[in-house]
C-alpha cells in the first residue's frame, strides 16, 4: 500500500537546480537527486517497484532502466544522480522490451493467474471480489492488495497479457503467528523495501534477506519469529510493501481507501501525524504520515495498528444510560441531562468532584475545568495526569518551560538516556536516537534493565532501580560527586567517569528521561540532577511521560491549583482576568485531588469521571457520573457516551508543546447501530446550559479553541494552527516541588519491586483489552522477572507469582525477561484501570506509596 | 628519513637457501598443496618417514606447493647431497619403499614414475629434465615462478629468490613511479574482466580521502578453478608483496584478503606469511623506515559465489549480506565503508612484484599487443594432463589443450572458459590466440582462468544446465533477471534435457538470455546466460537433436537414453546385477542379462561396472534415439 500524502513535494527545497533533458523535455531538478526522482518531480513516470523516496537506491527490480546519452547500456534511473545537461530517454522500444521481460519474470514468481487469465474481464464483472480469504493466493482475486497493487498497475501499463514462462510457485506457509500483520511471502517480489526500511530508517535491522537465489526470502535471521527477534511492530515495512505480502490483519480486506486525511495519534505525547485512511465513511487503517515536524513517516505499533479496534470495538457504549430501578436503560441525551441536572444542582463545594483523563482533547479539558469552576463553583477538578506527571507539577512546569525537540535528537552528538525502553512505547525516540548514532552520535544509557536502547548504546550503566536520579546528579557534579554517586548506586565509579567523558566529549548533550524515573517515590536527586544539567550550555532535556495530553491538561488548568495557561491561583491579576473573561466569580476552595479520592481522604457526593478511571471498584460516592467511550467495569449511576478520537475533532498538545489537530473522520448519524456518542466539550457545555450557566454557547469546536487562544498565552487560534513548538510562559507560578521521601527500600523482602508506568491506556481503559494484537504481546501484564530468579524460585513463564509487602499482596503470572537484573521484578502500572479486570489482584500493589519497594516473592499455587 | 633495507636479512636468507641447495642431508620434497594432499601426499609422507627410519637414513622433509601437473600428484622430489633434485610422480604410499630402496640402497635412479631432474646443466648423464616435461615445456612461469620450488612457509626461501626486492624498490621511490611502471607494463586484471590494473590504481590514488583500502580478492568460486588457491598455497609472499606494493601506490593503510573459508590450507599459509612479514617489518608501522604504514586482515568468506563480485565482497567484509550494488559509484570512489578502495585478484597481485623488479618493458613484451604478460589456467576436464599452467597471452587453445594438456582420451568437442560466466567454444576456435578480446569476441570470457575441456561424451545442453543450476542457486536473489531469469533459463534447459520441450524454447532461451545479459545488476547475472547462449550458438544441432528427435547425441541426458545389454558381449558375470540398486537387471549366471526398463533409474552403475570388468568389457551400452 503506498498511498502517500507527500508533503515533501509541496515545498521544494531551495537548492541549486540542475537542467536536464528528459524525453526531449527541458526540466530542472535539485542537485544531487536521482534521475528517477527528477522525473517524478517533473511529472514523468518511470516504472519501479523497489525504489522508494525514503530509502537508499537498491536496483533490484530493474524496471526503472533508462537510456542516458554517454552512458553505456541501460543505467538505472533510481541509482544515477542527475548531472547538468544530462539527456535521458525514459521510454523506447528496447527499454520497453527489457521492462516487459523483467516484469514477466517477476510475475512468474508471483501468483498472477488473474492478470493473464482469459476470463479476466468477465470475472471482474461477475465475481467482483467475493471469493476471498483462500489459504493460497494464486492470483489477484485472493490478494488483499488487489485494488491497490503497484505490480498490477505495471502489468496494465506494460500491456502484459500472457506469460512466456511457467509459474514458479514458492509454496511458503502464510505467516500469521505474529500480531498486527500477516505475511504471505509467496506474493513477495523481494524488492527489499521492508528490509531497507527496517535497517536504514528504523535502525533496527529485524528484517533481512535469508537464503540465496530462488530460495531467497525475507524475515528475521535464523528462523526466529518477529517477536523473538525484537520487532517493534511499527508497521513501517507494511506501509512500504508494494504487494500484498505484508498486510495489516485488521484492514486486510477493506480494499482501496476512498481518501485519507492527516490526523494526530491519540495514544502518546509524541503526537505522531498519521494518515487515516477512510473507506465507505469508516476508518480503515492508519499509516505514519510524511510529517517533517514530528515523526517523518514513522510511528509505533499503537499508532499503526491500534486505532480502529479501540474506536470500533463491539463493546463500545455509545448511548447515554442510567439505572432505572433495577434496570440499566438507554436514555436520550435530554433524559440523561435531566437526571444529571437533578443531581448536580445546588451542590456545595466539596460535594462535587470531577476527574478528567489526560487523553482528552484540549477542548474537552478546557470545557471540563470551566464547567467545574464556573458552573459547579469549585476547584474540585483534577486529572489523572497527576499520576503521569509524577514528581510534582512544579517540576513539569519547569521542564515544559524549556524548548523540547523530538526531531532534534537525530542531530545530537551526545545522548544520555535514562530509564527508557523504546521497543513499543516512544519508539519514535528510539528511531531518532539511532539516526543520531548513524551520524556519529554517542549514546550512554542508564537503566537497571538491559533494554533495547542499552543494547544499542556505546556505554550502558546498570544501577539498582531507584538510583538513576542519583547517577544523573553525580554526572552533573564534581569528581567527588561522581564517586559518592557511584557508591550509592552500587556501580563502579570508573564506569561513571567513562560516561561523563563520553557526554562531555560532544558539542551538545541531549538528556532523555523515560517515564519510569519520574515514577519513583523519591525524585529529589533526579530533580537536582535535572536542574544542574539544565543550567549547562547546549544541553537539552527531553522528559517523557504517559498520558497523551498531560501537557495540555496542565495548560488547560484541569488541576485544582492551576488555571488555564498553567497559571497558579495565587495571582490576583490572573483571577481578575478570568473572572472578567468568564463573567463570574472564580471558586477559591482547595479542591479535591485524585489521590484524596482514591485514598478516601475526601468523599464527594457526586463524582464525575470524564474519561478517567483510576479505580478498579466503584469509588465511594452517592452519585457517579461516567463520561467515556467505554462503560466502566463497575456500576455507575449515569453513563454519558463520549465520541472517540475518530468521531470528534479537537487538538492535542504534544510534549514539545505543539498544538496538533485530531480530525473527525467518521461522521456517524445518531442511530441504533452507531449510537449517540458526543464530543466531551459538547457534553460539558450542554450540561452547563441545562444548569443555567452562561458562557457555554459553543456550537463548534473552533469556538472553544478561540476562547482558549484568548485566555491561554501562546495557544494558537483555530485557523492558525501552525503546530509550532511552544514553551510554558508562566514559570514560577506553579507550586515548586517540595522534597519528597527518600530512596527508601521499605519492606523487608529479598526482591525489589519496581512499579513502572507504561502507556497502553486510552482514557478509561487499557487498550490492550480491546486490541487483539496487543493481547498477544500483552506487554503490561504480569511480573517481569529474570531467568536466574525464576530458576531459583522454580517458576516458569506463566506460573503465578505472589508478591507481598506488608499487608499488600498481588498475584500475577511470571514473565521471564532476560534483560532484567537479578533480584528485581518489574510491574507495569497503567494510568487508568478500566478494562483490566484480570489485574484487580494487583490493585494493592498499584497503590503502593513506595517505589521501588522490597517485597517477598513466592510461587503461588494459583 | 633513512630507509632500512633487507640486505642483511636477505644475506641470512641466502645462506638458508644455499644450505638447501647444497644440502648435507638428503631432502625429501613433498608436493603438499591441496591437490597433492587430495591425491594422498600426506599419507605418502608418513610412508616415506617410516621407510627412511627402516633404512636408517637421516633425511629432511620440505613441503612445497603445487608445481603444476596435478594429474601426477602426489609428486615427491628427492635431493641427495651434491645431486640434482629428482622428481617422482604418482607416489602412492606403497611405491615409496621401492623408490627409496633403489635410490638410497642401490644408488640407482629408478625410471618408473620418474618425471625429471631439476638440474638444468647437461652433465647429468642424460637424465630427463623436469622442465622438459611436455606439460611444462611450453609454459612461461612468472606468477608461478616459486610454486613447487620453495617452501611456502619460509620467508627466507622467498627472500633468497629475489623476494621483497620489488617492495624495497617501490618504497624507495614515489608511488607515482610504481604506478608508472604498472601502467606501462600493460597488465590487466586477472580476475576476469581485464580492466587495466594501472588505471584502476590511478583512479583510487586520485580519489580524495584520507583513508583508503586495498583488498585482495581470493574468493575463487568457479567450479573447476584453483589457480588462486594454488598460488597462495605455493607462494603466499608473492601475493602479499604485491598487496603491499599496491597499497603503497594507492595510499591505503589497511588491507583485506577476502578468501573462501573452504581454502583452509591457503588461509594457514597466508596467516603464517603475514606473521613472518610482521616479524621482518614488512607489515606494520613505518615499513622499512619509509614512513608507510600498512596492516592486513584476512577475512574468511562463508562460501557464497557472488561474494567474488567486488561490491558484494565489500558488503561481506562490512559484515552485511553479500549482495552486489549498482555501480557507479565504483569502489575507487566509494568502496569499503564508503572509502576509496582497490580490489585486485590474487594473480594480479602475484605478478606485481615481478613486474616492478624486472621492469615494464620486459613484461609488456610478453603476450599479445592488447594483453601483456602471462595467464594461469586450471586445465581440467577430459584432457590427458590436468593441472595448473601458466602460458603467455596469445597462445592458442590448441597449444594449451593438445601440447600442454596432451590432448584428449576421446574426440575433442568443446572447451569451456571462464567457468559459469564463460562460454563454450567449439573446435573452430582452437587456433584462436587467447586474450581478453578474442575470447569475448567468440562469445566467452577469459574469466579467472578455468579451462574445462570436453569430449564427445559430454552433452553441451547438460553442461549448460549444470552451469545454470550453479548460477541460479548462487544468485544472491537481489535483482529479478538473475534470481528469476537464471531459474527460468534452467527450467528451459531442464525441459530440453528431459525431452519436454518444443522448438519455441530455443527462441525463448535466446531471448531470455539476451535480456538477462542486458538487465542484470552485477557480473554474475550479466554473464550467467553465457554457457547457454554459447552452446546454443555453436552446438545448435545438439539442441535440435534433443528437441526434435528426443535424442541426446552424447548419451548423457538420462531421460533420453536407454541402457542396453549387448547379448554377444555379455558373459553373464553378474557384476552389473550386483550393483543395480533397483534390481532392474536380471539373468542367470553365464547367460546374457536383461535390463527391465520400467525399473531402470539410469544411474549408470551397471555401465561403470561393466566398463571396468575385464571379462565382459563394454557389454552394457548407453544409447540415445536411433543414431547409435
Amino acid at each position: 500500500m503506498t498511498l502517500t500524502t507527500d508533503r515533501k513535494n509541496k515545498k521544494m527545497p531551495k537548492e541549486e537546480l540542475i537542467n536536464l533533458d528528459i524525453d526531449g523535455k527541458q526540466v530542472t531538478a535539485p542537485k544531487g537527486v536521482t534521475v528517477h526522482r527528477a522525473a517524478e518531480i517533473n511529472g514523468i513516470y518511470i516504472p519501479t517497484l523497489c525504489s522508494h523516496k525514503d530509502l537508499t537506491p537498491y536496483g533490484g527490480c530493474r524496471l526503472c532502466i533508462v537510456e542516458i546519452e554517454g552512458l553505456r547500456g541501460y543505467p538505472l534511473s533510481c541509482n544515477t544522480t542527475v548531472t547538468e545537461g544530462m539527456k535521458v530517454t525514459t521510454e523506447n522500444e528496447a527499454i520497453r522490451d527489457i521492462r516487459r521481460d523483467v516484469l514477466q519474470l517477476i510475475l512468474s514468481e508471483h501468483p498472477s493467474t488473474c492478470m493473464v487469465c482469459a476470463e479476466k474481464i468477465e470475472c471482474e464483472r461477475v465475481l467482483g471480489g467475493t471469493v476471498r480469504k483462500s489459504g493460497i493466493t494464486t492470483g489477484c482475486r485472493w490478494c488483499p492488495n488487489e485494488t491497490d497493487c503497484e505490480l498490477k498497475k505495471l502489468v496494465e501499463l506494460l500491456e502484459i497479457e500472457e506469460l512466456d514462462y511457467p509459474t514458479l510457485y514458492r509454496g511458503f506457509e502464510k505467516e500469521r503467528e505474529d500480531p498486527f500483520y500477516d505475511r504471505d511471502y509467496n506474493l513477495c517480489i523481494l524488492c527489499g523495501r521492508c528490509v531497507r526500511m527496517c535497517q536504514e530508517v528504523r535502525g533496527t535491522a529485524i528484517l533481512e534477506f535469508n537464503y540465496r537465489g530462488p530460495h531467497a526470502t525475507i524475515g528475521p535471521a535464523f528462523g526466529r519469529s518477529h517477536l523473538e527477534a525484537g520487532c517493534e511492530f511499527c508497521g513501517a515495512c507494511v506501509a512500504v510493501c508494494p504487494t500484498g505480502t505484508l498486510f495489516e490483519k485488521a484492514s486486510k480486506w477493506d480494499g482501496t481507501p476512498d481518501f485519507q486525511v492527516v490526523s494526530t495519534c491519540p495514544y502518546c505525547a509524541i503526537g505522531c501525524q498519521l494518515d487515516l485512511r477512510i473507506k465507505d465513511g469508516r476508518f480503515s487503517s492508519a499509516v505514519a504520515s510524511h510529517d517533517e515536524v514530528v515523526n517523518d513517516a514513522q510511528a509505533c505499533l499503537k499508532g499503526s495498528f491500534c486505532l480502529g479496534e479501540v474506536s470500533h470495538h463491539f463493546s463500545r457504549a455509545r448511548k447515554p444510560m442510567t439505572k432505572d430501578g433495577n434496570y440499566w436503560r438507554e436514555k436520550t441525551w435530554d433524559e440523561a441531562f435531566d437526571i444529571a441536572v437533578e443531581k448536580l444542582k445546588d451542590l456545595a463545594p466539596g460535594d462535587f468532584a470531577m476527574l478528567v483523563s489526560p487523553d482528552m482533547t484540549n477542548e474537552g479539558l478546557y470545557a471540563s475545568q470551566k464547567f467545574t469552576r464556573m458552573v459547579m463553583g469549585t476547584n474540585a477538578i483534577d486529572s489523572t495526569a497527576r499520576r503521569s506527571l509524577s514528581g510534582r507539577l512544579g517540576l513539569w512546569a519547569d521542564l515544559f518551560s524549556r524548548p523540547i525537540s523530538i526531531r532534534g535528537i537525530c542531530n545530537a552528538s551526545r545522548i544520555l538516556v535514562i530509564g527508557l525502553d523504546t521497543r513499543f512505547n516512544f519508539s519514535i525516540i528510539g528511531v531518532e536516537i539511532r539516526k543520531a548514532q548513524q551520524k556519529g552520535g554517542k549514546l550512554v544509557a542508564i537503566d537497571p534493565r538491559e533494554n533495547n536502547l542499552a543494547r544499542y548504546s556505546d556505554l550502558w550503566i546498570q544501577p539498582g532501580p531507584g538510583y538513576e536520579g542519583s547517577l544523573l546528579k553525580a554526572l552533573a557534579g564534581t569528581d567527588a560527586d561522581l564517586k559518592s554517586g557511584a557508591k550509592e548506586a552500587g556501580i563502579d565509579s570508573e564506569l561513571l567517569k567513562e560516561a561523563r567523558e563520553i557526554i562531555e566529549s560532544g558539542d551538545d548533550l541531549t538528556i532523555i528521561l523515560g517515564p519510569g524515573v519520574f515514577h519513583y517515590s523519591s525524585v529529589n536527586k533526579l530533580i537536582e540532577g535535572i536542574t544542574a544539567f539544565a543550567s549547562k550550555d547546549n544541553t537539552t532535556i527531553l522528559p517523557l511521560y504517559t498520558g497523551t495530553n498531560a501537557r495540555g491538561a496542565m495548560e488547560m488548568g484541569t488541576f485544582p491549583e492551576l488555571l488555564p495557561g498553567a497559571m497558579g491561583r495565587d495571582h490576583a491579576e490572573t483571577i481578575e482576568m478570568f473572572e472578567e473573561k468568564w463573567g463570574g466569580k472564580l471558586a477559591s476552595d482547595e479542591g479535591i485531588t485524585v489521590d484524596q479520592i482514591t485514598s478516601g481522604a475526601k468523599r464527594p457526593k457526586v463524582l464525575y469521571l470524564a474519561g478517567a478511571v483510576p479505580f478498579f471498584e466503584r469509588p465511594d460516592c452517592d452519585f457517579l457520573i461516567v463520561q467515556d467511550i467505554y462503560e466502566p467495569d463497575f456500576e455507575c449511576d449515569l453513563y454519558l457516551p463520549a465520541s472517540s478520537f475518530l468521531e470528534s475533532a479537537g487538538t492535542l498538545t504534544n510534549l514539545e508543546g505543539r498544538v496538533q489537530e485530531v480530525l473527525r473522520v467518521e461522521e456517524l448519524r445518531d442511530s441504533v447501530r452507531y449510537g449517540r456518542a458526543r464530543p466531551d466539550w459538547w457534553i460539558f457545555s450542554q450540561l452547563a446550559k441545562k444548569l443555567g450557566a452562561d458562557g457555554f454557547d459553543y456550537e463548534y469546536v473552533t469556538e472553544i479553541q478561540r476562547e482558549i487562544a484568548d485566555v491561554v498565552p501562546g495557544f494558537p487560534e483555530p485557523d492558525k494552527l501552525d503546530r509550532e513548538a511552544r514553551v510554558f510562559e508562566t514559570p514560577g507560578t506553579v507550586p515548586v516541588p517540595e522534597a519528597i521521601g527518600n530512596p527508601g527500600k521499605v519492606g523487608d523482602g529479598k526482591f525489589i519491586l519496581v512499579l513502572h508506568p507504561e502507556g497502553y491506556t486510552h482514557r478509561g481503559i487499557s487498550i490492550t483489552s480491546r486490541v487483539e494484537g496487543l493481547q498477544i504481546l500483552n506487554p503490561e501484564n504480569g511480573f517481569y522477572i529474570s531467568q536466574a530468579d525464576a530458576d531459583s524460585l522454580g517458576v516458569e513463564e506463566g506460573d503465578i507469582l505472589e508478591v507481598k509487602v506488608d499487608t499488600a499482596v498481588g498475584k500475577a503470572q511470571a514473565r521471564i525477561e532476560k534483560v532484567l537484573p537479578e533480584g528485581v521484578i518489574y510491574l507495569f502500572v497503567p494510568d487508568s484501570l478500566g478494562g483490566v479486570g484480570g489485574r484487580k489482584d494487583l490493585d494493592n500493589l498499584y497503590r503502593l506509596e513506595q517505589n521501588p519497594v522490597k517485597v517477598e516473592v513466592t510461587k503461588s499455587a494459583l | 628519513m633513512k630507509m632500512k633495507n633487507l640486505d642483511k636479512r636477505r644475506k641470512a636468507a641466502m645462506k638458508i637457501w644455499k644450505a638447501f641447495e647444497n644440502n648435507k642431508k638428503p631432502v625429501i620434497i613433498v608436493g603438499a598443496g591441496t591437490c597433492g594432499r587430495a591425491a594422498g601426499a600426506m599419507e605418502t609422507w608418513v610412508a616415506a618417514e617410516e621407510t627412511l627410519k627402516e633404512l636408517k637414513i637421516d633425511a629432511e622433509f620440505m613441503e612445497v606447493g603445487c608445481i603444476g601437473p596435478c594429474y601426477l600428484e602426489p609428486l615427491i622430489d628427492i635431493k641427495l647431497p651434491g645431486k640434482p633434485r629428482l622428481s617422482y610422480s604418482n607416489v602412492s604410499p606403497s611405491k615409496v619403499e621401492n623408490i627409496f630402496r633403489e635410490i638410497f640402497e642401490e644408488e640407482k635412479i629408478p625410471d618408473r614414475d620418474f618425471v625429471g631432474t631439476f638440474d638444468d646443466s647437461d652433465d647429468d648423464g642424460g637424465l630427463k629434465k623436469f622442465w622438459d616435461h611436455p606439460m611444462l615445456a611450453k609454459q612461461e612461469r612468472i606468477v608461478l615462478r616459486n610454486c613447487g620450488i620453495i617452501d611456502p612457509n619460509s620467508i627466507d626461501h622467498y627472500l633468497a629468490r629475489d623476494g621483497y626486492k620489488a617492495l624495497e624498490y617501490a618504497l624507495a621511490h614515489e608511488p607515482e613511479k610504481v604506478l608508472e611502471i604498472i601502467k606501462a607494463s600493460g597488465i590487466r586484471g586477472r580476475g576476469g574482466a581485464g580492466f587495466p590494473t594501472g588505471l584502476k590504481w590511478g583512479f583510487c590514488r586520485d580519489a580524495p580521502g584520507d583513508q583508503k583500502y586495498m583488498i585482495c580478492n581470493a574468493d575463487e568460486g568457479d567450479p573447476g578453478a584453483f589457480m588462486n588457491r594454488s598460488l597462495i598455497e605455493g607462494d603466499p609472499h608473492a601475493v602479499l608483496e604485491g598487496l603491499v606494493i599496491a597499497a603503497y601506490t594507492i595510499g591505503a593503510s589497511k588491507g583485506y584478503i577476502y578468501i573462501r573459508a573452504e581454502y583452509p590450507l591457503a588461509i594457514e599459509r597466508l596467516e603464517n606469511a603475514i606473521e613472518q612479514m610482521i616479524g621482518t617489518g614488512l607489515i606494520g608501522e613505518n615499513i622499512l623506515g619509509s614512513g608507510f604504514d600498512f596492516d592486513v586482515t584476512i577475512k574468511k568468506g562463508a562460501g557464497a559465489f557472488v561474494c567474488g563480485e567486488e561490491t558484494a565482497l565489500m558488503a561481506s567484509i562490512e559484515g552485511k549480506r553479500g549482495m552486489p550494488r549498482s555501480r557507479p559509484p565504483f569502489p575507487a570512489q566509494s568502496g569499503l565503508w564508503g572509502k576509496p578502495t582497490t580490489i585486485n585478484n590474487v594473480e594480479t597481485l602475484g605478478t606485481i612484484a615481478t613486474i616492478v623488479r624486472r621492469g615494464s618493458d620486459w613484461y609488456s613484451n610478453i603476450g599479445t599487443e592488447n594483453t601483456s604478460g602471462t595467464k594461469t589456467f586450471s586445465l581440467v576436464g577430459r584432457v590427458r594432463r590436468t593441472g595448473l599452467i601458466e602460458v603467455p597471452m596469445g597462445m592458442t587453445l590448441r597449444e594449451i589443450i593438445f601440447d600442454i594438456g596432451g590432448g584428449l582420451f576421446r574426440k575433442f568437442k568443446a572447451v569451456q572458459t571462464g567457468g559459469p560466466s564463460g562460454g563454450c567454444l567449439s573446435e573452430e576456435f582452437l587456433d584462436t590466440p587467447i586474450d581478453y578480446e578474442t575470447l569475448a569476441k567468440a562469445g566467452s570470457i577469459m574469466g579467472s582462468g578455468g579451462l574445462i575441456v570436453l569430449d564427445d561424451n559430454t552433452c553441451v545442453v547438460d553442461l549448460a544446465k549444470y552451469f545454470l543450476n550453479f548460477t541460479q542457486s548462487e544468485s544472491c536473489g537481489k535483482c529479478v533477471p538473475c534470481r528469476v531469469g537464471t531459474r527460468q533459463l534452467w527450467e528451459i534447459l531442464e525441459r530440453i534435457t528431459t525431452g519436454q520441450s518444443d522448438i519455441e524454447d530455443l527462441d525463448k532461451l535466446e531471448k531470455l538470455g539476451t535480456s538477462i545479459k542486458r538487465s542484470a545488476l552485477c557480473g554474475l547475472g550479466q554473464t550467467a546466460p553465457n554457457p547457454a547462449l554459447s552452446t546454443l550458438k555453436y552446438f545448435r544441432d545438439e539442441y535440435l537433436a534433443h528437441i526434435l528427435e528426443n535424442r541426446c547425441p552424447a548419451a548423457v541426458c538420462s531421460e533420453l537414453v536407454e541402457f542396453r545389454v549387448i547379448a554377444d558381449k555379455c558373459t553373464g558375470c553378474q557384476s552389473c546385477v550386483k550393483v543395480c540398486p533397483t534390481n532392474a537387471i536380471t539373468g542367470p549366471r553365464s547367460e546374457p542379462h536383461n535390463i527391465d526398463e520400467s525399473l531402470c533409474i539410469k544411474c549408470r552403475a551397471c555401465y561403470e561396472a561393466c566398463r571396468f570388468d575385464a571379462i565382459a568389457g563394454d557389454a552394457i551400452v548407453i544409447t540415445s534415439g536411433t543414431a547409435t
